[in-house]
């Protein structure tokens, strides 16, 4: 059996080895290609969309013309930049406090064992499986009658109560994969539980609660079933104003598509910001 | 424990900010004359609620929009007139639901100028007691669109047959790629599937053209499409698909969008569409086709001698849940948009949208030539009615759909097999519950 | 240990599962949403479910094939990026802002252009094969190949989302293991299968599970792309129940069915759960 292995590695060693540098360095400008090409292809696309004059949005390959006139109309559309800062705010927040609110629960299902974990696991868990479409109606309910139907908290706290979810379990995974004892280690020099939480376990944890912040900014940023039904015009966010160019007689894309093409500009700036944090994580 | 502390602080804060983003968000005080209007966002939409806001400000009343998107309009405002939300005090009323709200809408048969409207297009909006639930807003009809650069005035198709030949006819000479093309998916059908089929003497459900349900619960909600009149209309089709080549193969999966994106690019010489795209394809921003753009009536089948259209209406309505002094002032603008001929006239040059107020017609009819071919080829034809009135309206539409577009993307010896499930289909949609 | 979680437990109850439950209850009544009258029916939406044929033959299978090619390919995209991005190199921060574009526009927006971009007449794809020869395919007007278009646009949309997770849980690693296996000069696929896979086995877990959840009720891909045509040949369980409660607005039959998939995906993921989990602790 190890010699089968040694032989395996062996073998691959030549084949890199025959690669190498050169080799190597094409194969991985070939993967970078290929990547940008897979990637950023489509986004060209929707961008080349939103750029092209009316008759030419579908066949965008046809003609040479472009226009800026479909961001105009939209910027004329009422209440956007109300609904950007709208959706900013609400993104920003939900991924905040479901960051405070769950960090301490995933760390809690990993390292603790007995009935509250698992129970709070099982809910999570459980609730987790009913699809959205089937609840958003009752949820507009409960708005309703909370009175807080079209206003921030009425938005915010469905969004956190799906990261919390999100955040808890996949926080879970990433402490399960740190190992504990240098938690241990540091509650035999006189630390407490929350301390070694805090100095031990929480900073090996920073590129996931970078990553998680990220990806759950982009989820609520871009979230269109919640913002639909849960919102009204004091609350309008950004996924409501582009579903408004999709009418019962057909869907403005050349404005939905500019539209879309604007919404990446804050989506991209946040992940540039945060995904630093993924990279640099332990090795500062 | 004091590094309990932290993290009591941690959570505290959390609920703090959570809280002052409630406070926050709360709406302002509503100040006592202002309605909030709740609409798709559709440019009719849109201009006819210019109109109301003429009126509100010499009313001194002020008018907010609320946009519900058109996925979840039915659902969502369903939700709000059950709950009894006054969230909303006018909304976007339609045929393809009028039945569904009766019971949460208030009256409307004293709304002023409510007599001088068309009469067929509101059978969708009767209460139980006979009393109305709509205020019009513009109606919504479908129309034949041809390409009158490619087809003479000698050649404009009245029958289906020509419509294959014409279309062949300009393909074959390479001056377009596409005879017609049309919607089919889902919520598309009356642009390919319907118009032939009721141009062919055939409906749904038996008897034809019958809408009240009375009388279509005596036949047993039975439905008619595995008959010889209807199977002929999707013998048609898969044959213009898969034979006769003169509209795409995938034209069971295209919507308005695919439909008119073709038909715009100039790839297309004829299709069927709202009326009220007459701006779009003549808008030379916007379409290939612009200036060349003829209406016609529908070209008939083997089972009509003249062609039948549908004519159905977009409108407003009142919620009950809304305070009787905002129900009043409601009423009293729509009144006034109803009565509001030069503001009709508006709405029509600016969106295309045939105005609810059938003096507003005859003023039209004089002095705009577009008006006066519409009349022709929608108004003045016989009419038909594009839904069915009752609840499981959706249900019998998909079914449909399912199945006519099951036999079009299957064999064609397969076609009567398919239909005959899909007649049974649609039965047990109108008939569930 | 309760208050770790008493924050995230009530937004959860308020917001999550009082409207679930809300909609457990409509399960067993006659409730459309225009009706006031609800009446109690028991079993009958269920039992009504569970006789439709084409519940049973298309639409469970359709939604377990998309569940697992989408999470499957998904997953191994995902690791392969994020062992791309797990190096050094300039330009590491703009290839992975690339890799992370189409998390980066709404789901509702990437269905959307990928629907006209495989339009047979005017799409990108169709104008590409045209010219080289292929001619136009009607895409997705047969069942498989709008099937295959799902998939595509799915996987497109979650490769990115395992990829930065998966690079975060590559960097919250520690080093010293990686420095042993080099000094022992292990082959780059040994070291992968025999040292990166087990120590990133708990995050992989997660991640599979939360998403295996979310694809088992993918909704706006599918009903934007096929609207689970031609004939319902590619719906999934979510477009049933939303076809149930948003189209024909009965809620009553609409939550039966989104519970009756909720407890088919709750036994399938925990099932998956619990053996991955077994794996890993071998693997320990």
């Amino acid at each position: 059996m190890m010699a089968l292995c040694a032989k395996k590695s062996d073998r691959r060693y030549r084949w890199t080895d025959a690669l190498a540098p050169g080799g190597r360095r094409a194969l991985f400008l070939l993967a970078t290609i290929a990547i940008v090409l897979l990637f950023l292809g489509p986004i060209v696309i929707l961008v080349v969309t939103s750029l092209r004059p009316g008759w030419a949005v579908f066949y965008i390959y046809r003609g040479t013309d472009f226009t800026l006139q479909n961001y105009r109309d939209v910027l004329a559309t009422e209440a956007v930049m109300h609904a950007f800062v709208n959706s900013f705010l609400v993104a920003t927040l939900a991924t905040i406090v479901s960051i405070g609110v769950t960090v301490s629960s995933g760390y809690m299902l990993s390292r603790f064992r007995g009935p509250i974990p698992r129970a709070w696991f099982g809910t999570i868990y459980v609730f987790r499986t009913v699809p959205y479409i089937s609840w958003v109606l009752p949820l507009y309910l409960v708005c309703y009658h909370l009175g807080i139907y079209d206003t921030y908290a009425g938005i915010l706290l469905p969004h956190i109560a799906v990261h919390i979810c999100f955040f808890s379990w996949i926080m879970k995974g990433f402490f399960d994969g740190i190992d504990p004892s240098m938690e241990y280690a540091a509650l035999i020099d006189g630390c407490t539980r929350w301390g070694a939480f805090l100095r031990v376990a929480l900073p090996s944890a920073i590129p996931a609660i970078a990553a998680l912040g990220i990806l759950s900014w982009l989820y609520t940023w871009n979230e269109f079933l919640f913002a639909l039904i849960l919102t009204g015009h004091n609350t309008a966010l950004i996924t409501v104003t582009m579903a408004q160019f999709v009418t019962e007689l057909g869907t403005a894309w050349n404005l939905m598509s500019a539209m879309a093409v604007m919404a990446m500009g804050p989506a991209i700036i946040i992940t540039l910001f945060a995904q630093k944090y993924v990279v640099r994580g332990l090795r500062i | 424990m004091p590094k309990r502390k932290g993290l009591v602080r941690l959570q505290l804060s959390a609920a703090l900010a959570i809280w002052a983003a409630a406070s926050w968000g709360s709406p302002a005080a509503q100040a006592e004359e202002t309605l909030n209007i709740c609409h798709g966002g559709h440019p009719i939409m849109v201009a006819s609620q210019k109109i109301l806001d003429k009126w509100a400000k010499k009313e001194s009343v002020k008018l907010t929009t609320t946009l519900i998107a058109y996925d979840v309009y039915v659902p969502k405002v369903t939700q709000m007139l059950t709950t009894g939300s006054a969230q909303c005090d006018i909304i976007w009323h339609n045929d393809d639901w009028g039945q569904l709200w009766q019971q949460y809408l208030v009256t409307t048969d004293d709304v002023a100028g409510i007599r001088n409207v068309a009469k067929q297009p509101l059978d969708a909006f009767w209460n139980d007691q006979h009393e109305l639930t709509v205020i019009p807003m513009a109606h919504t009809v479908g129309t034949f669109f041809y390409r009158k650069d490619l087809i003479s005035d000698a050649e404009v198709p009245k029958t289906f047959a020509d419509m294959v030949q014409i279309g062949q006819k300009l393909q074959k000479e390479g001056k377009v790629k596409w005879g017609y093309v049309g919607g089919m998916s889902f919520n598309n059908t009356w642009f390919t599937l319907w118009w032939t089929m009721w141009n062919s003497g055939c409906d749904i459900f038996k008897p034809i053209y019958e809408r009240d349900n009375k009388v279509l619960a005596a036949n047993g909600w039975t439905s008619i499409i595995d008959q010889p009149c209807h199977q002929q209309i999707v013998d048609f089709w898969w044959d213009a698909l898969h034979k006769d080549r003169i509209a795409p193969e995938a034209t069971t999966t295209y919507g308005r969008n695919e439909a008119n994106a073709i038909f715009m690019a100039g790839d297309a010489a004829m299709t069927v569409a709202d009326s009220t795209f007459w701006g779009d394809y003549n808008d030379k921003n916007k379409s290939r086709a612009a200036g060349n753009i003829g209406m016609v009536p529908y070209p008939i089948g083997p089972g009509r001698s003249k062609p039948i259209t549908w004519l159905d209406i977009w409108g407003w309505a009142i919620p009950k849940s809304v305070s009787p002094a905002h129900q009043a002032l409601a009423k009293k603008l729509l009144g006034e948009m109803l009565t509001d001929e030069d503001g009709q006239v508006q709405m029509w040059n600016e969106t295309g949208g045939p105005p609810p107020n059938v003096r507003v017609w005859d003023r039209l009819t004089a002095s705009d030539p577009v008006f006066r071919k519409l009349k022709e080829v929608v108004f003045d034809q016989d009419h038909a009615h594009s839904a069915y009135y009752f609840a499981n309206w959706p249900r019998v539409h998909k079914a449909y759909s399912d199945a006519a577009i099951k036999a079009l993307t299957g064999k064609r010896e397969d076609i009567p097999a398919v239909l005959k499930e899909g007649a049974k289909a649609v039965h047990d949609a109108a008939v569930a519950q | 240990m309760l208050l770790l979680i008493a924050p995230a437990g009530i937004v959860l109850v308020l917001f999550q599962i009082v409207p679930i439950v809300f909609g457990a209850n409509a399960s067993f009544r006659d409730w459309q949403l225009f009706n006031p009258a609800q009446t109690w029916v028991g079993l009958k939406h269920y039992l009504y479910i569970l006789g439709d044929s084409t519940f049973l033959t298309i639409v469970l299978p359709n939604t377990f094939l998309l569940t697992f090619l989408s999470v499957t390919l998904s997953l191994i995209g995902g690791l392969a990026l994020a062992h791309y991005l797990h190096r050094n190199f300039a330009g590491q921060w703009l290839m992975q802002t690339i890799i992370l574009l189409p998390q980066m526009i709404a789901p509702v927006i990437g269905a959307m252009m990928m629907r006209w971009v495989f339009n047979d007449q005017f799409g990108v794809v169709a104008a590409f094969l045209d010219w080289v020869g292929f001619g136009p395919i009607s895409w997705l007007a047969q069942r498989w190949p709008s099937f295959f278009i799902v998939i595509l646009t799915d996987v497109w949309i979650w490769t990115p989302w395992f990829a930065l997770i998966l690079l975060a849980g590559l960097r919250s690693l520690p080093r010293e293991p990686f420095e042993a296996a080099q000094i022992d000069a292990a082959g780059a696929w040994r070291t992968f299968t025999h040292l990166t896979l087990p120590m990133l086995r708990p995050v992989i877990a997660v991640c599979v599970l939360i998403r295996s959840i979310d694809a088992f009720r993918t909704f706006d891909v599918v009903w934007i792309l096929t609207g689970g045509g031609p004939a319902r040949s590619t719906e999934v369980f979510s477009i049933y129940t939303y076809v149930e409660t948003f189209v024909n607005l009965d809620f009553g039959r609409g939550s039966a069915a989104a519970i009756i998939g909720a407890l088919i995906i709750l036994v399938v993921a925990g099932a998956m759960y619990k053996v991955a989990g077994r794996v890993a602790d071998v693997a320990r």
